[in-house]
């Protein structure tokens, strides 16, 4: 059964001569109980097509049935409470409010949700043990490992017992010992018959994925279904040119991707240094700007 | 639900104290200085004496309507009291007039009778002889602390009420009572001395205190009937209206005086004297500074409160990618504020209990504090945050998530 329909969803941002389509007539259909992974170049439009589906942004044209509703065009407040209560997110990095503990940011869904304080603690307590940081509950965000705090984000995430979990590059910062603990909560999650989506620009990951969707100039350029516990076809394909160590050569190695597919131009390889989060940041605008012109 | 609001907004306050004393600041100086000048403008109103209360709004007054305050040059009066004269006194006849007036029960003359008085000590100087009669400590609601007032028995002896300073000034003895004093060649023999008056009943340069009373036809025949009646008292009965018996005051005293009777017949002490202008004046030009330090205040807090709004971005981003409504938002950065506006107002209660205290210990001013400020000064500091947050929460609660999250 469909649980994510999108039909011909198109994004655009910006106005005039400074217009993006960051989006450009999406079909996507997501059934209950998949484990997608969605990569593609800086700038292909995962994260927007993510922020639409988990409902923090609206299509600026196209439709989306969320469980069967109609949720394309809803006030914003209707947004946030299905948001809140069949969406889980988690992001890059800064997940947390930094002046709470991790067991309050944890429960914070709950508490938008009406729930009581005993209860809230409680639910999130259980939570944090089943991610594996309950000894880190009175801890402040900034004194957990990256690894810890993208499994208390997932914590978070599941508090509300969401129906779909949606996560922006859970790994981009992450160690790949990190990025092992994070992919095989994600993976556990999805086992017991969550729907889960997760960006990656490491081909690596996609062995733990059902499903394997490539982005490029906000277009889907390829769909696959893979077996779990194998990389993905096309993705091993660069993964066999360029073993992925960093996170450049990640880059590197979707650029080479990209190039796997005949019918589409590659971008040229990307040469920067990205080894954190600020060069990251500012790459991006440098790539929008160039977008814009 | 709006306790996990009340625990968001007090989490940001506690986890930014700087900025949230900053913020208070205004609040605190605002809510101090307001409650310091109200309290001393009352404690001198208190110490001036609250004529108004105490004279009660059921007490007729009846004076001559040009009772001026004030030398006047064209008096034909002596100045019996200092800085009080008047043109045309009661006479006997409006005095009796009022006394039989229908719905009248209680009645008294104030007559001031000129002449020396001589005690243990020589010339009395400092005060004055009232001529008056066994109703007026009812009518004012004054007690006496020694003996008795006179009675209605003695309208024609030679018998004296008097307060506490005259008492301390004619006398050696503390409770001078059946001691005498001469006053007009004749002896007086003090029957009872007064409490502390807290009221000035004729004017605020008239301190009774200082009065000698006696009965009011000793006092016309002892001056052959030229001592000037300044003010008639009276008290309606109690099943009658006031409004209505000064209707019949006004047309009986009409009569007398075949027309016009150039009298004013009030309830109450309607005609604030020139002090109490002032002090109403003073509360006005308070209550002026209180509106524009509290302006202030508010309008810092809006700054601060926007300040840090665009600081938390992120957060508001965090918070809407988990679900938060736009009006979740917006009531936690309001109840922040409030929450903000109202521990600056504590604080600044505090600071003026301070501040109080100071004042009593260092300086002869004695500020009354009220609880009713105390409660109106918490209230408005809460409303003030409230009104002053929304403009920022407004703000926090229509970013846009994504814009929000995107931002560090
Ligand atoms: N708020 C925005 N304003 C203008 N352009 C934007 C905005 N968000 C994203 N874009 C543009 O949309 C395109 C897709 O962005 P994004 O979805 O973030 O890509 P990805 O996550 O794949 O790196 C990019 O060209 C980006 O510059
Ligand atoms: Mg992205």
């Amino acid at each position: 059964m469909a649980l994510i329909e999108l039909q011909d969803v198109s994004k655009l941002y910006g106005f005039g001569d400074a217009t993006t389509l960051a989006l450009d007539e999406v079909d996507l259909t997501i059934t209950k109980g998949e484990f997608v992974a969605v990569m593609g170049p800086s700038g292909s439009g995962k994260s927007t097509l993510m922020n639409l589906i988990g409902l923090l942004d609206r299509p600026s044209h196209g439709d989306y049935r969320l469980d069967n509703k109609a949720v394309a065009r809803l006030k914003t407040d209707q947004a946030a409470k299905i948001r809140r209560d069949t969406i889980g997110f988690i992001l890059q990095s800064f997940n947390f409010l930094p002046r709470l503990t991790v067991l309050e940011n944890v429960a914070l869904p709950l508490a938008y949700k009406g729930v009581s304080l005993s209860r809230r603690t409680k639910l999130a307590s259980q939570m944090l043990e089943r991610v594996g940081v309950q000894n880190r509950e009175y801890f402040f965000p900034s004194q957990l490992s990256g690894g810890q705090a993208q499994c208390a984000a997932i914590a978070r995430a599941l508090v509300n017992n969401p129906k779909i979990i949606i996560a922006d590059e859970p790994t981009g910062n992450l160690d790949s010992s990190g990025s092992r603990l994070v992919m095989e909560l994600l993976s556990d999650i999805h086992k017991l018959g969550n729907t889960v989506l997760f960006v990656t620009h490491n081909p690596e990951l996609t062995r733990f994925a059902t499903r394997v969707v490539y982005m490029h100039d906000g277009t889907i350029i390829h769909d696959e279904q893979t077996a779990l516990g194998q990389v993905a076809p096309k993705a091993r394909k660069v993964l066999y040119t360029i073993p992925a160590t960093s996170e450049e050569d990640d880059l590197e190695g979707v650029s080479v991707m990209m190039k796997a597919f005949p019918h589409k131009e590659a971008p040229p390889p990307k040469r920067k240094k990205a080894t954190d989060k600020s060069t990251r940041r500012k790459k991006r605008s440098v790539s929008r700007r160039k977008k814009a012109s | 639900m709006p306790h996990a609001h009340l625990r968001a907004g007090w989490d940001s306050v506690r986890g930014a104290k700087i900025r949230s004393f900053w913020t208070m600041l205004g609040i605190i100086i605002g809510v101090a200085s307001v409650i310091t000048v109200v309290g001393i403008g009352e404690g001198i109103k208190q110490e001036i004496g609250g004529q108004i209360h105490h004279l009660g709004q059921n007490l007729i007054t009846v004076r001559p309507a040009q009772l001026l305050n004030g030398n006047s040059a064209g008096s034909n009066s002596p100045d019996l009291i200092p800085g009080f004269s008047i043109s045309t006194p009661l006479g006997i006849k409006d005095i009796n007039a009022i006394s039989h007036t229908n719905g009248v029960t209680a009645s008294a003359p104030l007559t001031i009778v000129g002449g020396a008085v001589r005690g243990d000590h020589g010339m009395y100087r400092n005060g004055f002889v009232v001529g008056t009669t066994s109703d007026l400590p009812g009518l004012l609601n004054q007690s006496l602390q020694y003996g008795s007032f006179f009675s209605s028995d003695s309208y024609d002896m030679n018998v004296a009420v008097l307060g506490q300073n005259a008492s301390n000034a004619l006398f050696n003895e503390d409770v001078p009572l059946g001691r005498s004093f001469t006053f007009h060649g004749q002896q007086f023999v003090v029957e009872g001395i007064f409490n502390q008056f807290t009221t000035t009943p004729l004017s605020q340069q008239a301190n009774f205190n200082n009065a000698i009373f006696i009965p009011n036809q000793v006092a016309e025949s002892l001056s052959k009937n030229t001592a000037p009646t300044y003010e008639m008292l009276a008290r309606p009965a109690a099943h009658e209206k006031a409004s209505a018996v000064i209707a019949r005051l006004k047309t009986a005293l009409d009569q007398v005086h075949g027309g016009q009777s150039g009298l004013s017949v009030q309830s109450g002490n309607q005609d604030l004297t020139a002090s109490d202008q002032i002090l109403e004046l003073l509360t006005r030009l308070i209550a002026g500074v209180a509106a524009i330090s509290l302006l202030v205040g508010g309008i810092g807090i809006m700054n601060v409160m926007l300040v840090s709004v665009t600081e938390r971005m992120h957060e508001i981003g965090i918070r809407k990618a988990i679900g938060a409504t736009n009006r979740q938002i917006m009531s936690q950065f309001i109840i922040e504020s409030g929450i903000l506006s109202l521990i600056g107002g504590v604080l600044g209660i505090l600071l003026a209990f301070f501040a109080d205290f100071m004042l009593r210990t260092f300086s002869s001013l004695h500020p009354a504090i009220s609880w009713q400020v105390v409660v109106l000064a918490s209230a408005v500091s809460l409303l003030i945050g409230i009104l002053f947050g929304t403009v920022p929460a407004i703000k926090a609660a229509y970013k846009d998530p994504i814009e929000a999250l995107r931002s560090e």
